[in-house]
């Protein structure tokens, strides 16, 4: 499981992007220098009420005198994104964890696909890319131009980089089937933006290497046909056992018999609540852990199993 | 016991996983702990548990021997500041682990010795550095108040040599 500080940051400047794209730089009020993050990082933010939200770093991984974050007011989503826009204005404090990373980049030559907002992540990603020559293409969807957000991607990838914007008739469309058909099977793939778009780039690189195919998600996929069903946990070191019944998670119930267990999105996403399992028939039901990584790991706040699972706590 | 040791740092944090915040001076209070600090707040990681936590002590000495790989446990030296290691005081020339059960001043306030403080995957987690078994034993102390009052860096630290009536173990 990973805690995290968190720091009282202040909000030094923001740049308006776009009518709801806003980007807000955060600064340490005492110490010059911010903890170290690398290309892909996202922070948590903690809301007024208390809740949540993950948001990538769009600034200069080598420019650790401040942070930036780049928001989208999503009008019909959880009220994060609103209340940013409207309260987390010049000089106020933001309370901001240090940096993690679920989207480590490998040290290889690799394609970008980015999907509206879901390019946050890959502007980092992109210019580390582009450093070492390793970038083979950026392309970037988007409903609307953004043009201050295209302008900084042309800053260091403007041979590789391609736009497409669907509200404009003449600009071009993604074919992401004849994009993927013709690419070198070496390249790793990384690819952010609405689930339609992660669903097929998914599908279409489906006899792909897993390794090679990267995906950041925001939220995570709601199976309507799910059903959960109580189980057992059983804590390896005391040999406890606890029910989780079918309308609470394991986290729920190892905070209510006690234990200490630091979380954060409560979606299956952050990747906060992280635990080892050593047995059990586990249902995994986040969207951070790699199918490597499931063989004894899994996220307490949304995963859970038929029968029992042993926890390593 | 004879010896005289000094306060160097004084740290608080307003909740549980934040940042410590350095003060120059603090006001300790009996029966509770630092004033704005998570556990006398009651919003501490570990607030929920009864326990003797109204204040945290931690040797300098402990932090010199990580510097310098002492004991080579760990693979690499590991540097932690003041500020990182989540106890509320920073002494040096103190014996902690002897301080179990006895009571002590630092300057115009006395504490007692309630247990040693272990290290915890928690602080790991927080500082993402591998600092649990390298602390062990040297963790710290967890200390009650007995009479409360205003510290500073500086502060001296002596031993009263009096059994506390305070719990301990």
């Amino acid at each position: 499981m990973s805690a995290r500080i968190i720091m009282k940051l202040h909000v030094e400047r923001r740049d308006q992007l776009d009518d709801d794209l806003v980007r807000i730089w955060l600064k340490h009020p005492l110490k010059p220098h911010l903890p170290a993050w690398s290309p892909g990082a996202h922070v948590d933010l903690r809301l007024e009420d208390g809740k949540i939200r993950q948001y990538s770093l769009t600034s200069d991984p080598q420019d650790l005198s401040r942070y930036a974050i780049t928001v989208k007011r999503e009008n019909d989503g959880r009220g994060g994104s609103s209340w940013i826009h409207e309260y987390l204005i010049e000089g106020v404090e933001a309370r901001v964890s240090t940096p993690r990373n679920n989207f480590v980049l490998s040290e290889t030559r690799s394609l970008l696909i980015a999907g509206g907002v879901g390019v946050t992540p890959l502007i980092s990603m992109g210019q580390a890319l582009n450093e070492k020559n390793l970038l083979y293409a950026f392309h970037f969807c988007s409903r609307r131009r953004q043009s201050n957000v295209e302008r900084d991607l042309k800053n260091f990838c403007d041979s590789t980089l391609s736009t497409y914007v669907s509200d404009e008739p003449k600009s071009p469309r993604l074919d992401l089937v004849a994009l993927i058909g013709s690419l070198p099977r070496d390249l790793h793939i990384y690819c952010c933006g609405p689930k339609r778009l992660m669903a097929e780039v998914k599908e279409l690189t489906n006899d792909w290497n897993p390794k090679q195919i990267h995906f950041e998600f925001f939220s995570t996929e709601i199976d309507e046909n799910y059903k959960p069903e109580p189980f057992n946990v059983i804590i390896s070191s005391t040999g406890q056992t606890l029910r989780v019944p079918e309308n609470h998670s394991i986290l729920d119930m190892l905070r209510m018999a006690g234990h200490i267990i630091p979380s954060s999105c409560r979606q299956g996403v952050c990747g906060t609540c992280e635990c080892v399992y050593r047995s059990g028939d586990v249902i995994h039901r986040d969207s951070v852990l790699s199918p490597d990584a499931r063989q004894n790991r899994m996220m307490l706040c949304v995963s859970r199993a038929r029968g029992s699972v042993t926890l390593d706590l | 016991m004879g010896w005289t040791g000094k306060l160097l740092n004084i740290h608080i944090a307003p909740e549980a996983s934040y940042e410590m915040e350095e003060l120059a001076e603090a006001e300790l209070v009996a029966g509770r702990g630092l004033v704005g600090d998570r556990y006398y707040l009651g919003r501490g990681t570990y607030s929920p548990k009864l326990d003797c936590r109204e204040v945290t002590l931690i040797e300098q000495e402990a932090l010199d021997a990580l510097v310098r790989d002492d004991p080579p446990m760990q693979g690499a030296a590991i540097k932690i500041q003041p500020f990182e290691h989540r106890r509320n005081l920073t002494v040096e020339g103190v014996p902690l682990n002897h301080l179990v059960g006895y009571r002590f001043s630092i300057g115009e306030c006395i504490l007692s010795g309630g247990r040693l403080n272990f290290p915890c995957r928690y602080l790991e987690q927080l500082l993402d550095r591998p600092v649990f078994l390298p602390l062990y034993n040297r963790s710290g102390l967890n200390c009650w108040i007995e009479k409360g009052g205003v510290i500073r860096p500086g502060d001296e630290i002596v031993p009263l040599n009096e059994v506390t009536s305070k719990p301990h173990r």
